[in-house]
């Protein structure tokens, strides 16, 4: 079996699961992980990894400014927004 | 089912005008009972793309897709018009910027019925993850013909609405198979292009490696015809790839001129069921017919293909998924604090598989499990695109099947994994980043259409839609 | 070292670079704008918008490297370090990871008088947040987007730091060079620069304490007072026998005092993994050529230069390099040749700099005069006018931008070098003075000041000093 924590992997998404749910999920990602453990089966020993398909160089731009849109269009789906901000409750650092 | 190229011929010979082609599919799409749209634009905001479409055609200078109503996938972002990912967190979001390939369709002349339903955030190969409700497909198996069957997915809102008549053609968005197994599963033609082609600037991102954007219709031709539109350089992604483009009509009709090899592999069909069995003969007859040479092939990573896939898709996913947190755009829950909003909003928004995902793939991306997943993975996938390559020595095309069943009862697999299993013949190929095509072959026991998979070699879309074309006349399934 | 204990420091420093536009998006990379102006929807994380890398950070990346000694990366990767944040759009950070642009570099810094090495461990290319403010409503905390995207050079070094001194000397060293190669603006206050403090204290000869790290220090006078602070409490909770913490701290400047940010359920865990929206960067020695060409002179070798070349004092030599703008004002002003370097550097560092001071303004305001500034210092250097006068003429140039040559005519300033009317003035300073006369005659110095002082006065200040002393000396003496 795997040792999943199935609580710290919500926590680090973001998810809040409850006790039920947080049993479930571990048996599915348990589950999951076991099925996907047929790799270690594959000597990868000196393979490099292979982020994209296409290895080449990334594509540069020109460092110049262009501007498409207005404040307007970017906040225009904010679920909240005040004075042009994104509102949100009070951030405590 | 009338193609783009003759429908194009009746709009310019008066035999219709756009207005009454956009009618007649609105109407239709309108009235159709199977949810394959989640939004259908309203026809007044269509007005004047309708006029100025019928203007080109009245001065004869129409474009390439000229006045044709398509469906698109609700994972292109839509200027103005609802764009949901089939999922409660994007509601209510409506772009303010057209994709790439949305907007190189509108530039052609293409006309937009709606968005079509997919699986929420294309996570899912049976269209039932959506947050909209499942899509029914409009084949039924001969023996059970008042069961719900599933058109598969994740693009099964465009294979449906393509396999219904409902639309011209749809444009949909392949990550594992998403194109091609709903196009196997509703009887419709599905191609994905190698991963580069279409640029993926404005579409909903699932797994941005392997993300690709591609038509799903009538026939291999029509596909061409979209292809033609949405393949194209953009310097907006970074993936872009830049070589020139073929055109993708150009040899539809023609034989090859050289002795060309299909592999088929035979590690593919060890497990498969005669059905399927059936149909890979059944294009072995053909490619002899057409004198093309078929050879067995072998792969050795075949079996490790879909778990290298599902770390790799659901670690990208984990990563594309955490701009929805309800503070810019889509769904807010409530929350006291901002800790809350992020979590409440995540929580009710995201449906059961989205969430697995996001699950799967924060785990194997977390500290002491990257290695022995993720970078794993990575490593393997270099050895899959390898094992591609080694067969593409001795061969011009790969022939497999594109599913391992035929359509399935809406409802019926809730195991994930045996979901997962849907992907396995299309998964390596996009883990590979090669074009494939999937077209309809035959009927299966139960009268429910199976598709043949066709793999090209890196950036071969020219010549796989030549041998697809020439299949598809030998196999007659429109007939 | 307080009771025997060693304070140990490492930095990481983030310096924003100077682009037109940010990192990976076309919008403004700007200062001050008005709220969410300069904002995309690639930098606000709209779905489906996609990174495209800005080849103006590659080149500031690679004069960085040059200046500080790395090892400048044909290959490098943007990764993403996934977490949540108000200000963070994306819900991750594009950042490099395992392969930074550059590596082990290093930069010298005085200590206790001699030369110091810092090594560098790295420095690597990556986005900036956002900002939230938390001030304009009791309830709510409103979010600008603006800073989102601007580009980052997070420059890390190893713990080679022991003192407040040598941090500080470190900053001003590193914003010095990131200016001078134009790939900074240097400006502290709005946070072009800002420094992340790695702390730990432990005996000597014994390994590296648990350190913490204080977030986000943009003043000197505030870095000064942190390292204080948290050097104490650490060596206060260790010698009670207790255990310190590895923990993130700010710094909260009310108080004085380091505070731990909100504790978390579990450690951060940021989940790195290459982007797949981007390819690999691959810098040619092409490129690393080009951009070495446009570097320019460093303030080090300037300073060489202003010493061992122009003669400058070593203590004058560094003021005017200390900032970019001051030494390029400067050798504007030589570079006529018109002037002695010497004559310039004194005038800058003195009257120029107490004027730009008083008027809080930059020297680049005053740029446009340069030219009659050089007059006016040749007019000094001639002996036309003298010192005193040309002093009160700067002012007259520098606020109405008057002409100095037409100025000293006009107001008949000229120094008065004339002999005769000289030897006139300097008989009658000495007429009455009987006194005084054998003073100076049996030795008292002091009392030569006090005749030239006197004759300066009887010519409002015209006369030349020199010649006036001279003749003093000559007639008393017979
Ligand atoms: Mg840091
Ligand atoms: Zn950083």
């Amino acid at each position: 079996m795997t040792d999943i924590n199935i609580k710290k992997v919500s926590y680090l998404a973001k998810l809040k699961l409850n006790d039920e749910k947080a049993t479930k999920y571990e048996k599915s990602l348990s589950e999951i992980i076991n099925w996907v453990d047929n790799l270690k089966k594959l000597d990868t020993e000196g393979t490099k990894p292979l982020h994209n398909i296409t290895e080449k160089n990334t594509n540069l731009r020109e460092d110049t400014v262009k501007k498409n849109n207005s404040t307007e269009e970017i906040l225009s789906n904010a679920p909240e927004k005040a004075q042009n901000f994104f509102r949100v409750p009070k951030v405590v650092e | 089912m009338l193609s783009i190229r003759e429908l194009k011929k009746k709009l310019s010979e008066k035999k219709i005008s756009v207005s009454e082609l956009f009618d007649e599919f609105y109407k239709k799409a309108k009235d159709s009972q199977l949810n394959s749209f989640n939004y259908l634009i309203d026809p007044e905001k269509n007005k004047h793309l309708i006029n100025e479409s019928q203007l080109r055609y009245n001065n004869k200078k129409e474009e390439l897709l000229d006045g044709i109503p398509l469906g698109i996938k609700d994972l292109f972002c839509t200027k103005g018009i609802p764009t949901t990912a089939s999922s409660k967190i994007l509601e209510n979001f409506i772009p303010q910027y057209e994709s790439f390939v949305t907007a190189s369709l509108l530039n052609d002349g293409a006309i937009f019925l709606g968005k079509n339903n997919c699986d929420e955030f294309a996570m899912g190969s049976s269209n039932e993850t959506s947050f909209f409700g499942p899509v029914i497909n409009p084949w039924k198996d001969s023996n059970k013909t008042n069961e719900n069957l599933v058109p598969g997915g994740s693009s099964g809102g465009s294979a449906s609405a393509v396999a219904e008549g409902i639309c011209v053609a749809s444009i949909g968005t392949d990550t594992g198979g998403s194109i091609r197994q709903p196009a196997s599963l509703c009887g419709v033609v599905g191609l994905k292009p190698t991963f580069g082609s279409c640029s993926r600037w404005g579409v909903v991102a699932f797994a941005s490696s392997l993300d690709q954007a591609g038509p799903i219709t009538n026939s291999v031709e029509d596909a061409a015809f979209i292809l033609n539109s949405i393949s194209g350089y953009d310097k907006n992604d970074s993936t872009s790839s830049d070589h020139k483009r073929d055109n993708y009509l150009e040899n539809i009709d023609k034989k090859f001129d050289n002795k060309i090899t299909v592999g088929i592999p035979s590690d593919y069909l060890k497990d498969v069921n005669s059905d399927i069995a059936e149909q890979i003969d059944l294009a072995k007859k053909h490619l002899a017919k057409l004198n093309i040479n078929v050879i067995d092939v072998e792969f050795t990573t075949t079996e490790y293909a879909l778990s290298t896939y599902y770390i790799l898709a659901p670690a990208e996913a984990s990563s594309n998924l955490a701009r929805y947190d309800g503070i810019r755009y889509g769904y807010r829950a409530q929350g006291e604090t901002l800790d809350d909003i992020y979590i409440n909003t995540r929580t009710e928004g995201f449906g059961e598989e989205v969430t697995r995902r996001i699950l799967i793939g924060t785990y194997v991306l977390s500290a002491g499990y990257y290695d022995a997943y993720y970078r794993k993975a990575q490593k393997v996938r270099r050895l899959i695109k390898e094992d591609f390559q080694r067969i593409y020595r001795d061969v011009d095309f790969i022939l497999t099947p594109t599913a391992p069943n035929e359509a399935f009862k809406v409802g019926e697999k809730l195991d994930p994994i045996t979901m997962y299993m849907n992907d396995i013949f299309t998964v390596p190929t996009s883990l590979a980043g090669l074009p494939a095509i999937s077209i309809p072959s035959g009927l299966s026991k139960n009268n429910l259409p199976l598709g043949i998979q066709l793999i090209g070699n890196y950036f071969q879309e020219q010549s796989l839609i030549q041998l697809a074309s020439l299949l598809e006349k030998e196999l007659k399934f429109n007939d | 070292m307080i009771n025997d204990w060693e304070i140990v420091m490492g930095l990481e420093v983030h310096a924003q670079l100077k682009t037109e536009s940010k990192l990976f998006s076309s919008s403004p990379n700007q200062f001050g704008s008005d709220p969410n102006n300069n904002v995309n929807y690639i930098d606000a994380g709209m779905p489906g918008m996609l990174p495209v890398m800005n080849s103006g950070c590659i080149d500031k990346a690679i004069k960085t490297g040059f200046a500080l000694n790395f090892k400048i990366n044909p290959y490098s990767v943007f990764e993403r370090k996934n977490y949540f944040y108000a200000d963070l759009p994306q819900g991750y950070q594009i950042s490099q990871f395992e392969y930074p642009i550059l590596t082990e570099g290093f930069v010298e810094i005085e200590s206790e008088n001699s030369l110091k090495k810092i090594r560098l461990e790295r420095a690597h290319l990556e986005q900036d947040a956002g900002k939230s403010i938390h001030d304009i409503d009791p309830k709510y905390s409103f979010i600008d987007l603006n800073r989102v995207g601007t580009p980052l050079l997070e420059i890390v070094s190893y713990p080679d730091f022991s003192s407040a001194d040598e941090v500080i000397n470190y900053l001003t060293n590193l914003r010095q060079i990131l200016m001078y190669i134009d790939v900074c603006d240097g400006n502290m206050q709005e946070g072009s620069l800002r420094a992340d403090i790695n702390l730990s204290v432990k005996k000597p000869n014994s390994k590296l304490g648990t350190r913490c790290e204080i977030k986000n220090m943009n003043s000197f006078k505030f870095i000064r007072q942190a390292i204080e602070y948290e050097s104490k409490r650490q060596i206060e909770v260790l010698e009670s026998g207790n255990k310190i913490e590895q923990n993130t701290l700010l710094f909260d400047t009310s108080t004085g005092e380091t505070r731990p940010m909100r504790s978390k359920e579990f450690a951060h865990d940021y989940r790195y993994f290459p982007d797949p929206d981007l390819l690999p960067i691959n810098i040619s020695q092409d490129q690393i050529e080009k951009a070495k060409m446009k570097i320019g002179e460093l303030p080090n070798q300037k300073l060489t230069k202003f010493i061992d070349d122009l003669g400058l004092e070593k203590d004058i030599a560094k003021i005017i390099i200390s900032e970019k703008q001051y030494a390029e004002f400067f050798e504007g002003l030589i570079s006529t040749k018109l002037i002695k370097a010497k004559t310039a550097a004194s005038w800058l560092v003195g009257d120029i700099f107490s004027f730009i001071k008083d008027k809080n303004i930059q020297i680049n305001e005053i740029l446009n005069k340069s030219q009659k500034i050089i007059e006016l210092l040749q007019l000094v250097e001639k002996g036309t006018i003298s010192s005193k006068v040309g002093k009160d003429i700067l002012i007259e140039v520098l606020e109405k931008n008057k002409d100095p040559g037409l100025l000293v005519k006009e107001l008949g300033l000229e120094q008065v070098s004339d002999n005769e009317e000289l030897e006139k003035i300097v008989d009658e300073s000495l007429s009455g003075e009987e006194e005084n006369i054998q003073k100076f005659q049996s030795g008292s110095d002091r009392v030569l000041g006090y005749f030239v002082g006197k004759c300066l006065k009887a010519t409002k200040g015209k006369g030349n000093p020199k010649i006036i002393s001279d003749l003093l000396i000559k007639k008393i003496k017979k």
